[in-house]
């Protein structure tokens, strides 16, 4: 072969190229690359569970309805939207809306001019309590938050004939109660993807021994890990450990709560939307207790992890947005969001109403009677913590 | 006897390689409230194709016409591209071509995910990012040096003598690309064109990578998105990747003859 051929040969590809080339972008045009239409309010949802996603496109539908600004939303997996946060914000043209929880995370963000100053909206959040106000800072709105505790079915324990306990020592006698009828009193749940089940333990011991303030210091990094005070946790830990399912770090948490319904576990350290795991029919019979009080003259702090949205520093519907997170933050537009959800979370906005069952009032009860909120391990977690308090 | 022990053991580990389908294949016909109930690892009491409508309804069907809209002009590309270089890179005395070959194969060295970040920044610039187009230049990009690494050994195995004929017959090198070396090099094309199907509408690492709205995701990244934060409907899941297994069981059936000729005759050249 000559050098003319090899030219002309390497001209034919070229022409192959471009006209395949072209072939192909005429395909991919009629799906339509995804750019943001002129003042549509562009939310980008993590919110992948059936309920959930169906209760935040409801909470969409009624905003567009008002025939305001316009909004929509995108939903990805939530896991893929943990990753791949980072590169939406950062992105030329980032989605206007987020949904996510407060915490270290967001604040680093802040830190690097990523997210937008909201306090416009709080200014029309004032019913709104001091607590929320403090942990969302300036970039952030709060819509929902769930509680955390012992759940458990009231027919087991009826069967079993035992009875929620409130201190530290009917707590262990209890399990030695249960384990005594065979049936494996803590489940746990921490295996396969969901080892953040085991750090709703170390939180709780925390806030029940040391109290909220200071393990907020301490997952913030302004404490160490290897104070005597937090050395002090393991020993009430280590009293009920005999008790937790030795398959405890092998089975995830759904299987966990497989095993608590069947009442192969008696009880399950858990957050609310344990419910969404149980079937229909088993949503009456599912009750939940405090995590027992360790040390009395620890003012007492709960769980109460808060969901919301935040905003692109890069949005350019600044307007559009806030009128969206005005209307999220509202009572009303928060009903809309309750009632299309499983039900099983509380509104933050104080005068709405939540889906009413003897569970949820029951929950909001009992993040009312605690003096302290914190909000879960990773949540509140610095963000050198962060690899850690994000293991799945 | 040693005929019987060879069943025994092959049947054992046929057996153990079908479970997990089969565990899938159950989920997906299970509802909701019996998994809940009784466990995944449970036998079912329950049946029901509400999985499938759920899958299919919950975005699955948009996602599945995303991937045919990556995946078949992507396979189709690559191998136009790739056929075309290995043809240049095989039959012609190119300066330098075996370094050319070495550093295609090199670039599949590479592991794709210390890529992520500036492909992704990449279709930023280039404006592309979030549609599939992204999607499709990328999937062609990293598939390209491999495709032709392959095409080029099994090019290079063709007697000369055919090429020489043609020349004779005055074919010019296009022409003896398209009407000689191109349809000898059909069993390769056509397993390759198989393998490439699979890997691009398996992958997730791409599609996460350079799409963000849930409108233009493929199969593999709505099938992720099923999944809950805290609780994920299984059966729907497994109904879910049930039919989207269907696309790349049906090429590999269709596609099963060349495959393996195909690539075994590429392996010895």
């Amino acid at each position: 072969m000559d050098r003319r051929h090899f030219l002309r040969v390497t001209a034919a590809a070229g022409a192959g190229l471009l006209v395949s080339g072209t072939a192909s972008c005429a395909t991919s045009a009629s799906s339509g690359p995804v750019t943001q239409t002129a003042g549509t309010v562009s939310i980008q949802s993590n919110l992948s569970a059936p309920a959930a996603k169906a209760a935040i496109e409801a909470l969409v539908k009624a905003f567009n309805d008002r025939k305001g600004s316009q909004a929509s939303v995108n939903t990805v997996a939530s896991e893929t939207f943990r990753t791949q946060l980072p590169s939406y914000l950062t992105s030329a043209n980032p989605p206007d809306l987020y949904t996510w929880y407060p915490g270290a995370l967001l604040t680093g963000y802040e830190q690097k001019g990523l997210l937008l100053d909201v306090s416009d909206v709080w200014q029309t959040m004032g019913d709104y309590p001091q607590a929320f106000k403090t942990l969302s800072g300036k970039v952030f709105v709060p819509t929902t938050y769930y509680w955390w505790g012992f759940f458990y079915r009231k027919s087991n324990f009826a069967r079993w004939g035992v009875t929620p306990p409130k201190t530290w020592t009917e707590f262990v006698e209890l399990c030695k109660t249960l384990q005594g009828k065979g049936v494996i009193p803590l489940g746990m749940g921490a295996g396969s993807d969901s080892p953040w089940t085991a750090s709703s333990w170390f939180d709780y011991f925390n806030i029940r021994v040391n109290g909220a303030p200071f393990h907020r210091e301490l997952l913030a990094g302004k404490q160490r890990f290897d104070d005597p005070k937090v050395k002090a946790i393991f020993t009430p830990w280590r009293e009920v450990l005999p008790f937790t399912d030795p398959n405890g770090t092998a089975i995830g948490f759904q299987e966990a709560t497989t095993a608590l319904l069947q009442g192969r576990t008696g009880m399950l350290l858990t957050g609310a939307f344990f419910a969404d795991a149980a079937p229909k029919d088993a949503l009456d019979d599912i009750d939940f207790f405090r995590f027992p009080i360790i040390d009395p003259k620890v003012p007492l702090a709960e769980e109460g992890p808060t969901d919301g949205f935040f905003a692109s520093s890069k949005s350019p519907h600044v307007k559009e947005l806030k009128e969206f997170l005005t209307f999220a933050a509202t009572a009303e537009g928060q009903e809309i969001y309750i009632r299309n959800s499983s039900g099983t979370i509380l509104p933050t906005h104080p005068n709405a109403k939540d889906s009413g069952t003897p569970l949820v009032q029951k929950g909001r009860q009992h993040l009312k009677e605690a003096a302290e909120i914190t909000q879960f391990f990773n949540r509140d977690s610095s963000d050198a913590l962060q690899p850690t308090a994000d293991a799945r | 006897m040693s005929n019987r022990v060879f069943h025994a053991v092959a049947g054992t580990i046929s057996v153990l390689w079908l479970l997990p389908i089969v565990a899938v294949l159950i989920t997906a016909v299970r509802s909701f409230d019996d998994i809940a109930a009784n466990g995944l690892a449970s036998l079912p009491r329950s049946f029901t194709l509400a999985g499938f409508a759920d899958a299919w309804t919950n975005g699955g069907a948009g996602a599945m016409w995303n991937s045919v809209l990556v995946t078949v002009p992507t396979v189709f590309l690559s191998l136009a591209l790739s056929s075309a270089a290995a043809y240049a890179l095989s039959r012609f005395e190119i300066p330098g071509r075996r370094s050319v070959i070495l550093l295609m194969l090199a670039g599949n060295l590479l592991p794709p995910q210390i890529l992520l970040v500036p492909v992704s920044k990449l279709t930023e610039l280039l404006g592309i990012y979030d549609t599939l187009i992204a999607l499709i230049v990328v999937q062609v990009g990293f598939g390209l040096g491999f495709y032709t690494f392959v095409l080029q050994g099994f090019m290079r195995a063709m007697p000369n003598e055919v090429q020489e004929a043609a020349t004779i017959d005055g074919a010019g090198p296009v022409q003896i690309f398209w009407r000689i070396v191109l349809p000898m090099t059909r069993p390769a094309l056509a397993a390759l064109a198989a393998l490439a199907f699979t890997w691009i509408f398996n992958d997730l690492l791409w599609a996460i990578t350079v799409l963000r709205s849930s409108s233009v995701m493929p199969v593999t990244p709505a099938l992720l998105a099923l999944q809950g934060q805290y609780v994920s409907n299984w059966n729907v899941i497994a109904a879910g990747s049930v039919i989207a297994a269907i696309p790349t069981v049906v090429v590999f059936l269709r596609f099963q003859r060349h495959f393996i000729s195909g690539l075994a005759v590429g392996a010895v050249k």
